[in-house]
C-alpha cells in the first residue's frame, strides 16, 4: 500500500512538471493568438479588448497560476477557436468531453481485440510443431507489423466496408444516437488499430513462451509427469506473461493517447483529430489540456501495469 | 529393477553417451561419478525421458521392472512415460534456485504432484471418480463439493507431512512461501519433498548438493540417506564429487567421455581402483591429508590435453614459502613490517531498498569491524558460507564499495581481482589477446608513465599467455572457444599482467571440475613464487583453503570469528563454528 502511495505522488509530480513545460512551450512558440483569431485587419482597440478578455495581458507566471488553479477546480478554460454560438466561447471541457468517449471506446475495443486474439495466437504459435503453420504465422505477423496504419485503415474500409458491405465507410454514428450503432462502426477502426499490435504481441508472447520453455522449472514440471498442456497453462504461461504485460502497457498507452491516423481515416471525431486541428490553429488551451490528458493516461497505464506485475510476480511485492 | 543397456545418445555428430550399461537394484543407491561433459547428466535425463529433443538414441534400451521405457529406433512414448514420471520415478535437479516455478507457492508445487497422480496414493476404487470430478469442477468453478474439500485437506496434510519429514521445520510457512523467499537449502528440501512425496521406486538426483554450502550439503546427503532407508527406494546419485559418492552410495560407476570406465561396490572401488582414471580422479580431490605434489599437472598432460604451465613438482608445503621476490620489493614499502595490506576495523555497509525517489534507504552491515593484514608473499584464506560477507569484504578492499567505516591501507600498487565465474567475467566479443592487454591499456590511460606501445603490449600479452600455460594460437581466440579452466587461466593472466602485489581471488575454482581446480590452484601457486605475490584467497571449500593458504580467517555473519595459522586452525580450532565447518567437509 505504501508503494501505491509513493507511486501516486510520483504521478502528481510528473503531471505538474509536464503542465509547466507545456505552458512554457506555448509562451516560446512564435505567433500571436489574438492576431490569429481576429486577423490582421482588426483595430488595436479590439485586439486589446480580446487580450484582456483572454487574460493574455497579464505576466506569464500569473497566467500559469491562474490557469493551473482553474484546471484543478475543474475549469479547463475556453477554446480560442471553437465557439458555441456567436456570443459564447466554447469551454474546453465540453469540447474534449465530446471527443474523449470516442477515443476511449476505440481504445477499449482495440485492446479487447488485441488480448482476445494475440494471447491464444501466441500460445498456439509457441506450441506448434508444424513448420508450415510456423512459417505462415511468421510471415503474416511480419507483414501486418510492417503495413502503415493509414494503409491498413484504407484496406479495412475497402475490403470490409465497400466489398463486403459490413459497415458504411464514413457513416459514423454518434454514441448519443445509438450506442450499438456506434460500437458497430467502431469495430472496424478498432480492427485496423489492433492488427499490427496483435502481430507484435503474439510474436512477443511466443518468444517469451519459448524462452520460458527452456527454464529449469519446466524440466521439473515434466519430471513430475505433467502433460504438455499442463506445463503450458499451469506453469509457463504465467511466467511468460510478465514481459508481455509491460509490452501491453506500452501499447495501451499508445492507443489511448490517440490513434490519430486511424481516427482521421475513419472520420471519427476523437481526441486525435482534435489534437491535430488545435495545434494547427494554435488553440493553446485545448492543446495544453490534451498534453496533460495524454501524460496522465500514459503514466496511469504504467501505474496499472506496475500493480498488475505485482499480482503476477510474487517476487516483486516482497520487496 | 532399472536396467540401462548399451545406451548411446548423440547430439548431431557428437556422441555424448557411448554404450552405457547400468543397473540399479531395488533400494540401492548407485553413484555415477565423472567430470562435466562425461555424459552422466545426459544418461540420467535420457532415463527420465527429459533429454532435449535434439538428442538421438542411437543404441540400447531402458527398462523399468520388465517394462521397456525406451528403445533405440522407437519413438519416445510420452503417454507411457507420464505413467512413470512423478509416481514411480522422480528427479531432483542441481539448481534449486531455478528448478522451482518462481510464481507458485512451494506447497502448491508439491501438491501438484499429488493431484497429477491420484491413483498413486488414493485408496482403490475412488480412482474413477477422480476424472469425473475433475470434469465437474471445470463446469462449476468455485462450487466445491464436500468431497473436493476433503481431498484438498487430505492433500494439504500430506504435503505438510512430507515437509516435516524432509526437515523443513516451519512447514506451514514454507507451504505458503514462494521459492524466492526460501534459502537454497530449503528449496532443495522442497524439491526432495516433491520427488519423494509419492514414494517412487527410483529417485534420480543430479548433483543435488553442488549449488549448496558445505554445511547444507551434508544435511541434504543425510536426508537422502534417510529417505532411502525409510522408503526403500532406489536412487541414482550423480555427482562430480567422489567424497560425496563415497559417503552415500552403495555402488559407484565412474564415467569418462561418455563411457562407464569402472563400476563396483563403493568401498571396494575406493580401496582398489582398477582403472588409472579412477585413481587420478580420487587423487585430484582436494583433501586435508595431503598438500600439493604435482599430481594435477601430470594428470592434465595425460588426460585433459591441456598444456600445463611450467611445472613446480614436489614444491611441497606452501607454508614454508618465504616468497623469492621479497627482498627487492620490500624496499619500496612504507608500511610497518612487510604487509601489503592492512585492514583495520573495517565495516562495510550496503543499501537496501529500491532506487525510487522516496524509498528510505536502509543501511545494512555486511561486514563488521574486520581487522587483519596480509604479509608479502602470503596467502590468506578466507572461508565462510555464502552470504557471510566474504565478497563484500573483498570489494571494499578494492574500493568497489565505498560505503565503509574503518581503514584499508594498501602497500602494494594495483591490487587485482580474480572472479569466480570464468564464463561471465570475460567479454565474449573480444579476443584473448585483447583481454590480456586491457589492464595495461586501462592503466596507461590513467598514468602516463605506464603508457606502452602497441607492440610492447602485444609482447606482454604473448608472454602472459605462455605463463598461464596456453598456446600462442589462443591469442586470437574468443572466450567462447575456451574451456572453463582455460578461461580461468585467462582471468588470472588478466589480473597478473600489471604485476600487482596483491591479488584477491574470489572463489576462483568453485565453478570448475576437481581436476581443473587442482591445475588452477597450482598455477596460482606458481605465480606466487615467481612474482612474490600475496593472495587473499576466498572460498567456501575448506579443503581448497587448506591447500592454498598460510593463514586462515573464518567468517560468519559478517564477523571474522577466527584467524590464525592454517595448521593451528585446522588442528585446534577455537570456535565451535570452525569445528563444524571442519567436521562437515
Amino acid at each position: 500500500m505504501r508503494y501505491l502511495g509513493k507511486k501516486f505522488i510520483t504521478l502528481i509530480i510528473t503531471l505538474f512538471m509536464v503542465s509547466v513545460a507545456a505552458f512554457v512551450a506555448f509562451q516560446i512558440i512564435p505567433g500571436d493568438v489574438v492576431t490569429s483569431i481576429l486577423g490582421t485587419e482588426a483595430t488595436p482597440e479590439r485586439e486589446e479588448q480580446l487580450r484582456a478578455e483572454l487574460g493574455l495581458d497579464q505576466p506569464p507566471a500569473k497566467r500559469y497560476v491562474n490557469w493551473i488553479t482553474d484546471v484543478l477546480r475543474g475549469d479547463l478554460g475556453v477554446s480560442y477557436r471553437y465557439s458555441k454560438n456567436m456570443n459564447e466561447m466554447m469551454p474546453v471541457t465540453e469540447l474534449i468531453g465530446d471527443k474523449l468517449p470516442v477515443t476511449l471506446c476505440l481504445a477499449a475495443v482495440s485492446l479487447f481485440l488485441i488480448i482476445l486474439v494475440s494471447i491464444p495466437l501466441g500460445v498456439l504459435w509457441a506450441r506448434s510443431r508444424n513448420r508450415i503453420l510456423d512459417a505462415a504465422l511468421s510471415v503474416a505477423t511480419q507483414v501486418s507489423m510492417a503495413i502503415p496504419s493509414f494503409f491498413l485503415g484504407i484496406l479495412v474500409t475497402y475490403l470490409l466496408g465497400i466489398c463486403l458491405k459490413l459497415f458504411t465507410p464514413g457513416g459514423y454514428v454518434s454514441y448519443r444516437e445509438s450506442f450499438w450503432g456506434f460500437l458497430g462502426y467502431l469495430l472496424f477502426p478498432a480492427v485496423s488499430v489492433a492488427i499490427p499490435k496483435i502481430a507484435m504481441t503474439a510474436r512477443f508472447l511466443r518468444n517469451s513462451l519459448l524462452t520460458e520453455m527452456g527454464s529449469d522449472y519446466v524440466r521439473t514440471a515434466y519430471s513430475k509427469g505433467c502433460s504438455d498442456k499442463r506445463v503450458m497453462y499451469g506453469h509457463v504461461l504465467r511466467n511468460a506473461m510478465m514481459p508481455v504485460v509491460t509490452f501491453l502497457g506500452m501499447i495501451i498507452a499508445e492507443i489511448v493517447a490517440g490513434s490519430i491516423v486511424v481516427e482521421q481515416v475513419f472520420g471519427l471525431p476523437g481526441v486525435g483529430r482534435l489534437l491535430i486541428s488545435s495545434i494547427s490553429t494554435r488553440d493553446f488551451p485545448v492543446v495544453e489540456i490534451l498534453i496533460l490528458y495524454i501524460t496522465f493516461v500514459v503514466i496511469f497505464v504504467y501505474f496499472l501495469v506496475d500493480v498488475l506485475y505485482r499480482v503476477i510476480d510474487p517476487r516483486i511485492s516482497g520487496r | 529393477m532399472i536396467k540401462i543397456e548399451n545406451l548411446s545418445v548423440s547430439f548431431g555428430a557428437a556422441e555424448a553417451v557411448k554404450n552405457v550399461t547400468l543397473e540399479i537394484g531395488a533400494g540401492e543407491i548407485l553413484g555415477v561419478v565423472g567430470e562435466s561433459g562425461s555424459g552422466k547428466s545426459v544418461t540420467a535425463l535420457t532415463l527420465m525421458g527429459l533429454v532435449s529433443e535434439t538428442a538421438r538414441i542411437t543404441s540400447g534400451r531402458i527398462s523399468f521392472d520388465k517394462e521397456t521405457l525406451l528403445e533405440a529406433g522407437k519413438p519416445y512414448d510420452k503417454a507411457l512415460y507420464r505413467k512413470f514420471l512423478g509416481c514411480r520415478m522422480s528427479m531432483v535437479f542441481q539448481e534449486p534456485m531455478t528448478s522451482l516455478n518462481p510464481t507458485k507457492r512451494a506447497g502448491r508445487q508439491v501438491e501438484e504432484m499429488l493431484r497429477l497422480h491420484r491413483e498413486a496414493w488414493r485408496p482403490q476404487g475412488s480412482e474413477a471418480s477422480g476424472g469425473e470430478r475433475k470434469r465437474k469442477g471445470r463446469e462449476l468453478p468455485g462450487a466445491l463439493t464436500e468431497r473436493d474439500k476433503a481431498e484438498g485437506e487430505d492433500i494439504r496434510r500430506r504435503v505438510l507431512e512430507i515437509f516435516r519429514a524432509v526437515g523443513l521445520k516451519d512447514e506451514e510457512r514454507v507451504y505458503e512461501s514462494f521459492p524466492h523467499q526460501l534459502s537454497g537449502g530449503m528449496r532443495q528440501r522442497v524439491m526432495i519433498a516433491m520427488a519423494a512425496v509419492l514414494r517412487p521406486d527410483l529417485m534420480v538426483c543430479d548433483e543435488p548438493t553442488t549449488a549448496l554450502d558445505v554445511t547444507v550439503q551434508n544435511q541434504i546427503i543425510e536426508l537422502l540417506r534417510e529417505i532411502n532407508e525409510k522408503q526403500k527406494n532406489a536412487m541414482l546419485f550423480i555427482t562430480h564429487d567422489l567424497n560425496l559418492a563415497r559417503r552415500l552410495c552403495h555402488r559407484v560407476a565412474v564415467m569418462k567421455d561418455g563411457r562407464v570406465v569402472e563400476t563396483g561396490p563403493t568401498e571396494e572401488l575406493f580401496k582398489n581402483p582398477r582403472e588409472e582414471y579412477t585413481r587420478k580422479l580420487m587423487e585430484a580431490v582436494p583433501s586435508r591429508m595431503r598438500k600439493y605434489g604435482g599430481i594435477a599437472d601430470s594428470f592434465a598432460r595425460e588426460y585433459m590435453g591441456e598444456r600445463p604451465g611450467e611445472q613446480i613438482r614436489g614444491r611441497g608445503v606452501c607454508g614454508e614459502m618465504e616468497g623469492p621476490g621479497d627482498t627487492e620489493r620490500a624496499e619500496n614499502t612504507e608500511g610497518p613490517g612487510d604487509a601489503v595490506l592492512e585492514v583495520r576495523d573495517l565495516s562495510v555497509y550496503y543499501q537496501e531498498g529500491s532506487n525510487s525517489l522516496f524509498a528510505r534507504n536502509r543501511k545494512k552491515c555486511a561486514v563488521e569491524a574486520a581487522t587483519f593484514a596480509i604479509r608479502r608473499g602470503e596467502v590468506l584464506g578466507l572461508v565462510g558460507e555464502s552470504g557471510c560477507g566474504k565478497t563484500s569484504l573483498s570489494k571494499a578492499i578494492l574500493g568497489m564499495n565505498r560505503d565503509i567505516r574503518g581503514s584499508v591501507v594498501h602497500h602494494s600498487p594495483h591490487p587485482q581481482m580474480i572472479f569466480q565465474d570464468p564464463y561471465g567475467s570475460l567479454n565474449p566479443a573480444k579476443t584473448i589477446g585483447w583481454l590480456l592487454q586491457e589492464p595495461l591499456r586501462a592503466r596507461g590511460r590513467r598514468e602516463a608513465s605506464f603508457r606502452m606501445s602497441e607492440a610492447d603490449r602485444r609482447a606482454a600479452a604473448y608472454d602472459m599467455l605462455r605463463k598461464i600455460g596456453l598456446p600462442e594460437t589462443y591469442y586470437a581466440r574468443k572466450p567462447a572457444q575456451l574451456s572453463g579452466g582455460q578461461r580461468q587461466r585467462v582471468s588470472i593472466g588478466q589480473a597478473l599482467i600489471t604485476e600487482p602485489g596483491l591479488v584477491i581471488a574470489d572463489e576462483p575454482v568453485s565453478a570448475l571440475d576437481v581436476t581443473i581446480q587442482a591445475q588452477i590452484m597450482e598455477l596460482m601457486q606458481k605465480f606466487r613464487e615467481e612474482m612474490g605475490l600475496s593472495y587473499l584467497f576466498i572460498s567456501h571449500d575448506i579443503n581448497v583453503i587448506y591447500q592454498m593458504s598460510d593463514r586462515i580467517m573464518v567468517m560468519k555473519d559478517g564477523r571474522i570469528i577466527e584467524q590464525g595459522d592454517t595448521e593451528t586452525v585446522f588442528h585446534s580450532p577455537k570456535e565451535a563454528y570452525t569445528r563444524l565447518l571442519l567436521s562437515e567437509s
